[in-house]
C-alpha cells in the first residue's frame, strides 16, 4: 500500500491505496469524488478531466502515487449546490449539454483553457477540447457555452465565427 | 491494472540502481499516457515499476556547449511554449502540438514517446531532421545515440532494461535549420498519425544544402528518405525537383493497410508531406 496526500478542492485529504490505483479510482472510490467519470479508462474520452496543479489530465493516466502532494481540483471544487460556477451557468444557459456525462471532464478542460488567460478563437476552443469526447451534442453547443463562459469570465470577445469555416 | 511494487527515486543515481537491482522485471513510469494504457491491458505484473516524473535531472531545456538540450522528461506542453525551443527549432513546437489532446500533453513527455517507439511517433521526424542525439545513461555510464541507432522497431529501441533516457540534443550547427513538420491523421486531434514528416535543409547560393527528409508511419520505424535527400543535395531547389524527390521518397516507405488508411493512400500522403514540407522549409530560410 502507499499512502497519499492530496489537496483536493482546497481540502487535504488522506488515502492508502495499492500502487496501481489510477488518481481516478482514488478520488471516485477512496474520497468519494464521483464527478470525474469513468469513460473509456485510456485517455481517449476525457471524461474524467480534472486539474492537476492547474494543468488538464486524464485522472485515469496517472497513478495516485504520483499525484501524491499536488493540488487536484475536480468539478466538486467548482461550485457548491447553490452557486454555479459561471462555466457551468454559461453551459446551462446555451444548453451545452445533453446527457451530461462528458460534462465534468468538458468544463474542466474549459476551466483549465480560460485560466491560461489568453486571447481565444473558436479554433483554438476546438483544439483545447479535443481530447473531451461528446456523442450527444456535436459540439456546436459546448463550443457556444465555452466562449459564453469565457467572454464572461474574461471580458474579452472571440473574433465571429467564419461561416464557411467547418 | 496488476499489482507491482513502485518505486519513486529522488535522483538520477537512485533511478539507475533501482533499475539494476529489479532487471529483468522492472520498467520505467514517466507521464504514463502510453505505458499506463499498456498496463491496463497486460495480464502479467511488470514487477518494479520506477516512477521518474519527479526527477529534476530530466527536466528542463537549455542551451549547452553542444547544442539545444531537452530533458527526456520535458513534456509536450512544455516544448509548446519554450522560447528557446520557439527561436531554435520551431518545427518541434508543431509536432508537440498534434501530439494526442491537451490532456495527453500535460503529461506526456518527448522522451516517452521516443522510448515507446511507435512508427507514428509525432516527435520523431522532426528529432531525426535536425540529426538529434540521445544521451542514454546506464550502470556503465553514458552513451549517445543517433535517432536511427536508437529506433530499432515498432516498440523497440536499443534502450536497455537498466538505462534511462537522459535527454535530446540538436547540434548546435543545426539550431536555427530551416525545418518543417506535417502530420496526416484522420482527424485533427487524439489521431494517430497515417504519415507525418518532417524536412530540414540549408539554402546556400539558392543551393540546398545538409537536406534531411524523415518520414514517420510509414515503416516499422521513423526513416530517413535518403534516396529523396539526394535528389535536392547541392542542387537548385525547383518545383519540378521537388516533385521528384518526392516521388523518389515513396519507394524508400513501406507503409501497411490497414482499418485506417490504405498503402496506397499512404504512398499518396507521402508525397504531398514531402513536397509541403520541403517547399515550407525552402519558404522559411528566405
Amino acid at each position: 500500500m502507499t499512502d497519499i496526500t492530496l489537496n483536493v478542492n482546497g481540502e487535504v485529504k488522506t488515502a492508502s491505496v495499492p500502487p496501481e490505483t489510477t488518481l481516478l479510482k482514488m478520488l471516485r472510490e477512496d474520497l468519494n469524488f464521483t464527478g470525474a467519470k469513468i469513460g473509456c479508462d485510456v485517455g481517449d474520452c476525457g471524461a474524467c478531466t480534472v486539474l492537476v496543479d492547474g494543468l488538464a489530465v486524464n485522472a485515469c493516466l496517472m497513478l495516485a502515487a504520483q499525484a501524491n502532494g499536488k493540488e487536484v481540483l475536480t468539478i466538486e471544487g467548482l461550485s457548491t449546490l447553490d452557486k454555479y460556477h459561471p462555466i457551468q451557468k454559461a453551459f446551462e444557459d446555451v444548453a451545452a449539454l445533453q446527457c451530461g456525462f462528458c460534462g465534468p471532464g468538458m468544463i474542466m478542460a474549459t476551466k483549465a483553457l480560460i485560466d491560461q488567460e489568453q486571447e481565444l478563437t473558436r479554433d483554438q476552443i476546438k483544439d483545447a477540447l479535443s481530447g473531451n469526447l461528446c456523442r450527444c451534442t456535436g459540439y456546436t453547443k459546448i463550443i457556444d457555452g465555452v466562449i459564453d463562459a469565457y467572454e464572461k469570465i474574461t471580458g474579452r470577445k472571440v473574433p465571429a465565427r467564419n461561416p464557411r469555416a467547418a | 491494472m496488476q499489482p507491482f511494487d513502485f518505486i519513486q527515486p529522488d535522483t538520477i543515481d537512485g533511478t539507475i540502481t533501482a533499475l539494476s537491482n529489479h532487471t529483468p522485471n522492472v520498467r520505467i513510469l514517466n507521464g504514463g499516457t502510453d505505458y499506463l494504457v499498456e498496463l491496463k491491458h497486460v495480464h502479467q505484473s511488470p514487477g518494479v515499476i520506477v516512477d521518474i516524473s519527479r526527477l529534476t535531472g530530466i527536466k528542463g531545456i537549455s542551451l549547452i556547449d553542444e547544442g539545444l538540450r531537452i530533458g527526456s522528461g520535458v513534456t509536450h506542453t512544455e516544448i509548446m511554449s519554450n522560447p528557446m525551443v520557439k527561436e531554435h527549432v520551431p518545427a518541434m513546437i508543431d509536432a508537440a502540438h498534434v501530439v494526442g489532446a491537451v490532456q495527453t500533453r500535460n503529461l506526456g513527455t518527448i522522451g516517452g514517446n521516443l522510448v515507446t517507439c511507435v512508427p507514428s511517433m509525432d516527435s520523431g521526424p522532426t528529432l531525426m531532421a535536425l540529426d538529434a542525439q540521445v544521451t542514454i545513461l546506464g550502470p556503465n555510464g553514458k552513451r549517445q545515440s543517433s535517432l536511427q541507432d536508437f529506433f530499432v522497431g515498432p516498440r523497440k529501441t536499443s534502450l536497455n532494461i537498466d538505462e534511462l533516457l537522459l535527454d535530446i540534443i540538436i547540434p548546435k550547427e543545426n539550431l536555427g535549420k530551416p525545418a518543417k513538420f506535417i502530420k496526416f491523421g484522420l482527424r485533427k486531434g487524439q489521431a494517430l498519425a497515417l504519415v507525418n514528416a518532417a524536412s530540414a535543409l540549408w539554402l546556400r547560393d539558392g543551393k540546398c544544402t545538409d537536406v534531411r527528409i524523415a518520414l514517420g508511419a510509414v515503416a516499422p520505424v521513423v526513416i530517413r528518405a535518403k534516396k529523396a535527400e539526394s535528389v535536392l543535395e547541392g542542387n537548385k531547389l525547383t518545383d519540378n525537383l521537388i516533385d521528384e524527390a518526392a516521388k523518389v521518397a515513396i519507394r524508400e516507405a513501406k507503409p501497411i493497410d490497414d482499418f485506417r488508411a490504405s498503402k496506397e493512400y499512404r504512398n499518396d500522403l507521402i508525397e504531398i508531406a514531402v513536397r509541403r514540407t520541403l517547399k515550407s522549409a525552402m519558404l522559411n530560410s528566405k
